[in-house]
């Protein structure tokens, strides 16, 4: 009988999707298109998470050449406007993807001790899905003649790698786990009120929800209670963490 | 700050149906002694009662902006779900059954959120209900892992903390099935239109 309720409820579901249009045809077809250009952009997801797992690099050399001099001039940003609130979704996604694909190879590679399965599988496919989205959001400025978001160039990356350096146990990793994804759920809502273009706001509507369900998973993990913030966009980062 | 439009209004009012739907339906379910009582797995206890704290929240916001748009705020559960609801709550036996009503309940009402950030003309708005998409997402994310544990026939795993040892991998990654979330589910924006 229960399963019989619930498929009843989403036969229900599925019959009306598919017989009665969600708006009028002139309004659905933008949504639709919208989401395919999302859709579009997240081709190869897996092959690029598997380029993201890709360790910091060292110190220079000490035959490497000295640093530039000094300019008083400050470089102008090379985001301005809309393009840097999608740009903040391209560098925030790509530094949760960075850090959770690099506590996932670290778990394999034994550098936090025995890491129960739950836990390495949760950090690969929480950073595969991340790295998607940086994808994303760098399509969306490529397509729109602006260069692509290069690693996870943000004030907060520093801090954040530290304490994955840091990281002595699995619980570390999800703690680590926990308050980035935070941190990009609640940037990633912030950005969703901040644009206008139709394509950036479908990825971030997109997009927010998932990075939640990646929040709410390691909260589980994690034995922390079920509760979402208060305010959705506490502690959300802001285009002046770009440090491009 | 730009005010929701009147073509926003049928779309907050069958958002606000739904959340009603599903904070009736929780209300329900947190009665039963296997939902919020003493026999319930302490987490899906926590969530249910977390959701009937964010649900009031999201059908405050809803009400809020439904009548900044110079319409009459929704108190009805969504007319299509309800009945299909109150035929299903007699059949709940068990934490899995609480589970899967609440899940296909979370679904919908998180797609038609997701669908609606999209629709919706006021980007103070639009970020409101991508909060509350975020919310109704995360319970999904809980419940989409509470089911798949509770299959396994080990009602134990659902714990807090869980035994990290003894969950299967998949424990890790059930929550979050999709990389866009969908909205193939989301309800028509006159599903729950006030007439």
């Amino acid at each position: 009988m229960k399963r019989v309720s619930s498929a009843s409820l989403r036969a229900a579901s599925m019959k009306r999707i598919s017989s009665e249009p969600r708006r009028a045809a002139s309004m659905t077809a933008l949504p639709r298109r919208r989401f395919l250009l999302g859709l579009g952009a997240l081709a190869g997801a897996g092959a690029l998470a598997a380029c993201s797992n890709e360790a910091p690099a060292g110190a220079p050399p000490a035959e490497a050449p000295p640093a530039p001099p000094a300019t008083t001039t400050a470089a102008a940003p090379t985001y301005t406007g809309e393009a840097a609130l999608v740009a903040l979704g391209a560098a925030v996604s790509a530094l949760a993807g960075e850090l959770l694909g690099e506590a996932a190879s670290g778990a394999g590679q034994g550098r936090y001790g025995a890491v129960p399965g739950a836990v390495a599988a949760y950090l690969s496919g929480a950073a595969a899905q991340h790295v998607a989205h940086a994808e994303a959001w760098n399509r969306l400025l490529t397509v729109a003649g602006r260069p692509a978001v290069d690693g996870a160039p943000l004030t907060v990356e520093p801090a954040l790698r530290g304490r994955l350096d840091a990281a002595r146990a699995p619980v570390d990793l999800l703690g680590l786990a926990a308050d980035l994804t935070g941190t990009v759920t609640a940037t990633v809502t912030a950005i969703t009120g901040q644009v206008t273009e139709a394509s950036a706001v479908a990825l971030a509507a997109g997009v927010g929800p998932v990075a939640a369900m990646h929040g709410a998973s390691a909260d589980f993990l994690l034995g922390r209670p079920p509760t979402a913030p208060d305010d959705p966009t506490a502690g959300a980062l802001g285009p002046d963490a770009l440090t491009v | 700050m730009t005010a929701p439009a009147p073509a926003d209004v049928p779309i907050l009012q069958t958002a606000s149906s739904l959340v009603v739907l599903a904070a009736d339906t929780y209300s329900s379910l947190q009665a039963l002694a296997f939902g919020g009582g003493p026999s319930a797995p302490a987490p899906l206890r926590d969530l249910l009662a977390a959701a009937l704290d964010e649900l009031a929240r999201a059908r405050t916001d809803l009400a809020t902006a439904t009548r900044q748009a110079g319409g009459r705020a929704q108190t009805n559960a969504d007319p299509r779900y309800a009945p299909v609801v109150e035929q299903a709550l007699p059949t709940v036996r068990g934490p899995g059954d609480v589970v899967g009503l609440a899940l296909t309940l979370e679904d919908v009402l998180a797609q038609t959120l997701v669908s609606d950030v999209v629709d919706l003309s006021a980007p103070e708005v639009r970020q409101t209900v991508a909060g509350h998409a975020a919310a109704a997402a995360r319970r999904k994310a809980l419940l989409l892992t509470f089911q798949s544990l509770l299959s396994t026939g080990r009602a134990e795993l659902v714990a807090s903390p869980p035994d990290l040892a003894a969950l299967p991998p998949a424990a890790g990654t059930v929550g979050f099935p999709d990389v866009l979330f969908p909205t193939e589910k989301a309800s028509p924006a006159t599903e729950g239109a006030v007439r």
